[in-house]
């Protein structure tokens, strides 16, 4: 056994690369409560102090500052610190904290349109380096047909990874800090070595160019390391080194890709058994394991991208999706809780509350009681948390995955993701009724059908128009992220990432929805209401004139929750009849970020009552203001969408005022954590909660200096609520807050 | 009438935390006895509720959110004034006990205890009742109601053994002092039954409610009760009964 492992006990994962071993028979649950906890040390909160001065400049500037004249890479830029006295873990994704990398890989004119928007010009010799070098977005355009054009002009299909890096891949960063890089490096030549011996197929060469990449990228890692003075070609040795050899590694990925989200996993567990190593052995007291922790967290909420304003009316609130994933049970029935769990949710109190990094919740039924009521008491004080359901997920993943960005669950190191932002199926079935015609833009998008007269729509033709329109979005939509993840596999692969997964990984492909309450609702109203269409001065159907009450989502009613799990059902099942690039799963989510807003405006009027521009409900949230049976309502008509076709996610975000779930604060949590309970047993699979009050919200927004950390639940993750803009603000505002007088 | 019993109900609210042990499932029925100056529900007072249900029906409804109940949390039974439909409680009350749900009865103890209302009474696992007044004299003027409808109630309550849970809306200007609250201690201290007594404090909240209706709002110009007011005569309040 190797020195730096003394101390743990022995298994499989000391003869080939096995995390999930060495966790399962190393780690130590913890039953108890958050009494052991300790605050904030006077180093800490020192450096808090500089980190909040820090974003408070950033907020006054948009962005902090840039630099233009360098492409982002692994050895691009001299060490940074915070305070390199006061650091305890090290490593800045620049020279200087939130200082931004220009980083063109997949696009260089989004990059360009970023700068510019913050009053930055790129350098001419990154103009010149990219000149003749082909990005991931000149590829995909390339390919592109003129029907997957328009339908991304219409906004049938939006926020596709074809101009930015596709993100949501996570690195296995535990193996660094348990191998050593000298151990991996030797497992990939070895690897290389025999897909040398192959024939040498387009596959196969592929493999072996990746791989040649991944070693490049994990010997620069080395070096990168060398430059703090940590030598990562051996194991860690301790705590410390654990927690900064594995910080390394997400460091390095975010320094190459500049993804949408780059997670950094399931962490806290495997650390947690070097804290109780070195605890045992006297080498370390809580205060001085909590401060390792806060100080890791100091450093995940540096992280920061450079980005367009267009690309934060997608994803709003600058986020990172520096996903973490806590808890969660053990194939053989051990809860996974251990006490750094706990002192990772600590952090939202040692460095106040914060929408990074994106602290996910593995929930499971049988969790220690004290675990569940210190996760509900952070939510209740920080509205900071999500919550997803490790019942569900464990049979299908196993017990060594994480979360990527918001919902999206996938075995750490052993599978993949190529992310498919969504499509608008509400859109859709205006195209259906329309011919195939877009109503905004009025152009032809899908292929010619016969366009519906005015007068009462007739649910059965409508539904049997939908269904061929349904299918043809399918497979468009499938065929177009084949395009793209081609072309970003060959121009902006993920080198150090990949290299820390398995040589022979499994790939998923995650498609999306959004647009679900709007086409249940809508859908509804033609079956069980009168619903008159309107056509306007082109001869396409803009409005509906709807009479009568219909059944609406989110009012656990099955006349209606039936057909919003008929449409996941039926969109999965014609996904599926287009194979993928790589031979990827199909998936499908259920989550809209915060783009709802945008979709929302890209759709005209539809049958439900809502009128063309306005914003669509969140994810598989209930349109707001129609769920009128009260909370608990709402989650069952969620709770009823199948995770069976729904893998990569079912985004539900729950906003209840802090008087309607409790008199006081223990009545809150114990009611609480009784409703994600019974939310969960269900077999739902995940949920936001936020407990405030509306008028703080409007208080917030007509003067943000009042609460400059009011951080929120918006989608699968949490942002800081001044950074959205008024319209977005304006449309959490009207979210259905659920309140009792 | 042919047909099933149906119920004349106002709405349902699925998360109801307030209204007893852990999480409830409110149900509001339509029709009330009293009509008190500070009531937040005015459009539940009379007239056709949105939901007719029979007890089985609403019984099922409600069964789905048995998740959400765990060992503490149940039905809620309110109103309006729950007892304005006895026979329907009672239904509704065993279908649910049927089902293992616990039911709790939320009522301003007004209803003259007719044989159903006592079976309703009896039946339900909690009992919380309004002591809106402490004499005949508060109740005629600010209820039109009877206080010694209330009383009975009470002391069938005591009878049965139930357990009861008093509540008393504290308004500004009317019953918000030490000498008021000592007089509901004097009442409060009889009852054994009486497990918990909670000052809610008014507010305005409902009142647009009276304008929509056209209906006179005799304190609309009466300030909210403040939350530390609350809170100070609630410790009060609880030093004068004591250990309950």
């Amino acid at each position: 056994m190797r020195e730096e492992w003394q101390g743990f006990r022995e298994g499989k994962w000391c003869d080939s690369i096995d995390v999930r071993d060495f966790i399962v028979s190393n780690y130590t649950p913890y039953d108890g409560d958050a009494a052991f906890l300790k605050g904030a040390t006077e180093r800490t909160k020192k450096i808090s102090a500089k980190l909040n001065a820090l974003l408070v400049e950033e907020a006054k500037k948009g962005v902090l500052d840039v630099d233009t004249e360098n492409v982002s890479s692994i050895l691009t830029y001299a060490p940074g610190y915070v305070d390199k006295d006061l650091d305890i873990i090290v490593g800045l994704q620049t020279d200087a904290p939130l200082k931004r990398a220009v980083n063109p890989f997949a696009g260089i004119r989004m990059c360009e349109k970023a700068c510019d928007a913050y009053g930055y010009k790129m350098s001419d010799k990154v103009r010149t380096e990219f000149k003749y070098r082909t990005t991931h977005n000149d590829g995909v355009f390339r390919v592109y047909t003129e029907e997957m054009r328009a339908a991304r002009h219409v906004g049938v299909i939006t926020g596709l990874p074809d101009a930015y890096a596709r993100g949501r891949i996570i690195g296995d960063y535990r193996r660094i800090a348990l191998y050593g890089m000298d151990y991996l490096i030797e497992c990939k030549k070895r690897d290389k070595r025999e897909y040398g011996m192959k024939d040498m197929s387009e596959e196969n060469i592929r493999q072996l160019e990746e791989l040649s990449k991944q070693l490049d990228f994990m010997e620069q890692l080395k070096t990168m390391a060398a430059q703090y003075g940590c030598d990562i070609s051996r194991p860690a040795r301790n705590a410390k080194e654990a927690v900064q050899w594995l910080y390394f590694g997400y460091l390095g990925a975010v320094k190459e890709q500049n993804g949408a989200a780059n997670s950094i996993g399931r962490i806290t567990t495997f650390l947690d058994i070097y804290f109780e190593r070195d605890i045992k052995a006297g080498l370390l007291d809580e205060s001085a394991a909590q401060e390792i922790i806060d100080d890791l967290v100091v450093k995940l909420r540096l992280v920061r991208h450079l980005r367009t304003p267009e690309y934060n009316d997608l994803f709003a609130g600058d986020p990172t999706w520096v996903t973490t994933s806590e808890g969660g049970v053990c194939e053989d029935g051990r809860s996974m809780v251990t006490k750094t769990s706990f002192r990772i949710l600590q952090t939202l109190y040692n460095l106040g509350s914060s929408a990074e990094p994106n602290i996910t919740i593995l929930w499971a039924q049988s969790l220690p009681q004290g675990f569940k009521d210190f996760c509900a008491k952070v939510s209740i004080d920080t509205d900071s948390i999500q919550y997803e359901n490790d019942d569900v997920m464990r049979p299908i993943y196993g017990d060594d995955y994480a979360i990527a960005c918001c919902v999206s669950a996938m075995r750490v190191g052993k599978q993949m993701q190529f992310f498919g932002a969504r499509c608008n199926l509400a859109k859709v079935l205006l195209m259906a009724l329309n011919g195939g015609k877009d109503e905004i833009y009025g152009i032809q998008v899908a292929p010619e059908g016969p366009v519906f007269d005015e007068g009462v729509l007739d649910y059965h033709k409508v539904l049997e128009a939908y269904k061929q329109y349904m299918s043809w979005m399918a497979k468009l939509y499938v065929n177009t992220l084949n395009v793209i993840h081609y072309m970003h596999d060959k121009y902006a692969y993920e080198r150090l990432m990949m290299s820390l997964h398995d040589t022979d990984v499994d790939r998923l492909m995650a498609f999306g929805i959004c647009g679900l309450s709007v086409l249940a609702d809508s859908l509804s109203a033609i079956k069980y209401a009168k619903v008159t269409a309107i056509k306007d001065e082109r001869g396409l159907i803009t409005d509906f004139k709807t009479e009568g009450d219909f059944p609406k989502y989110g009012n656990d009613d099955d006349r209606v929750d039936s057909i919003a799990k008929w449409i996941v059902e039926s969109f999965f099942e014609e996904l599926k009849k287009t194979p993928t690039y790589r031979h990827a799963k199909h998936t499908l989510s259920i989550l809209t970020i915060t783009s709802n807003v945008v979709y929302g405006k890209k759709t005209g009027s539809t049958p439900d009552g809502r009128k063309r521009g306005e914003p669509f409900a969140p994810g598989a949230n209930p349109m707001h203001g129609r769920d009128c049976e009260g909370a608990l309502a709402s989650l069952n008509s969620v709770a009823k969408l199948p995770y069976s076709c729904c893998r990569d996610g079912i985004s539900n975000t729950f906003s209840i005022t802090p008087d309607t779930l409790g008199e006081n604060e223990d009545d809150r949590v114990s009611k609480l954590t009784a409703m994600l309970d019974g939310y969960f047993i269900q077999d739902a699979h995940h949920l936001n909660v936020n407990v405030l009050n509306r008028q703080k919200l409007i208080d917030a927004m007509n003067d943000p200096t009042l609460y400059p950390n009011l951080t929120i639940r918006v989608s699968g993750y949490a942002v800081n609520f001044n950074k959205l803009n008024k319209n977005q603000q304006q449309e959490v505002i009207n979210r259905t807050f659920h309140e009792k007088f | 009438m042919n047909g099933p019993r149906r119920g004349n109900i106002h709405s349902v609210e699925s998360l109801a935390a307030l209204d007893g042990k852990g999480i409830r499932y409110e149900v509001f029925f339509m029709g009330c006895p009293f009509r008190c100056a500070y009531c937040h529900n005015p459009d539940t007072w009379e007239g056709e509720g949105t939901l007719h249900p029979t007890a089985d029906e609403l019984a099922a409804k409600i069964a789905r959110y048995k998740p959400y109940f765990g060992k503490e949390g149940g039905v809620t039974l309110s109103g309006g004034e729950v007892l304005t439909q006895s026979e329907f409680a009672c239904e509704l009350t065993d279908r649910l006990h049927e089902r293992g749900i616990d039911v709790a009865l939320d009522t301003c103890g007004g209803v003259p205890l007719t044989d159903s209302v006592r079976r309703a009474l009896a039946s339900a696992d909690m009992v919380i009742l309004d002591l809106k007044f402490h004499d005949e004299e508060g109740y005629r003027r600010y209820c039109r109601g009877d206080f010694r409808a209330v009383m009975n109630t009470l002391d069938f309550l005591e009878e049965r053994g139930a357990c009861v849970w008093l509540r008393t809306v504290v308004v500004p200007g009317i019953n918000d002092s030490e000498e008021e609250i000592e007089k509901y201690a004097a009442i409060v201290k009889r009852y054994k039954c009486v497990r918990r007594w909670q000052l809610l404090a008014f507010h305005t909240m409902g009142f647009s409610k009276y304008e929509r209706m056209g209906i006179d709002n005799p304190l609309k110009d009466t300030p909210a009760l403040s939350k530390d007011r609350l809170a100070q005569l609630q410790e009060f309040a609880d030093k004068c009964i004591g250990e309950l």
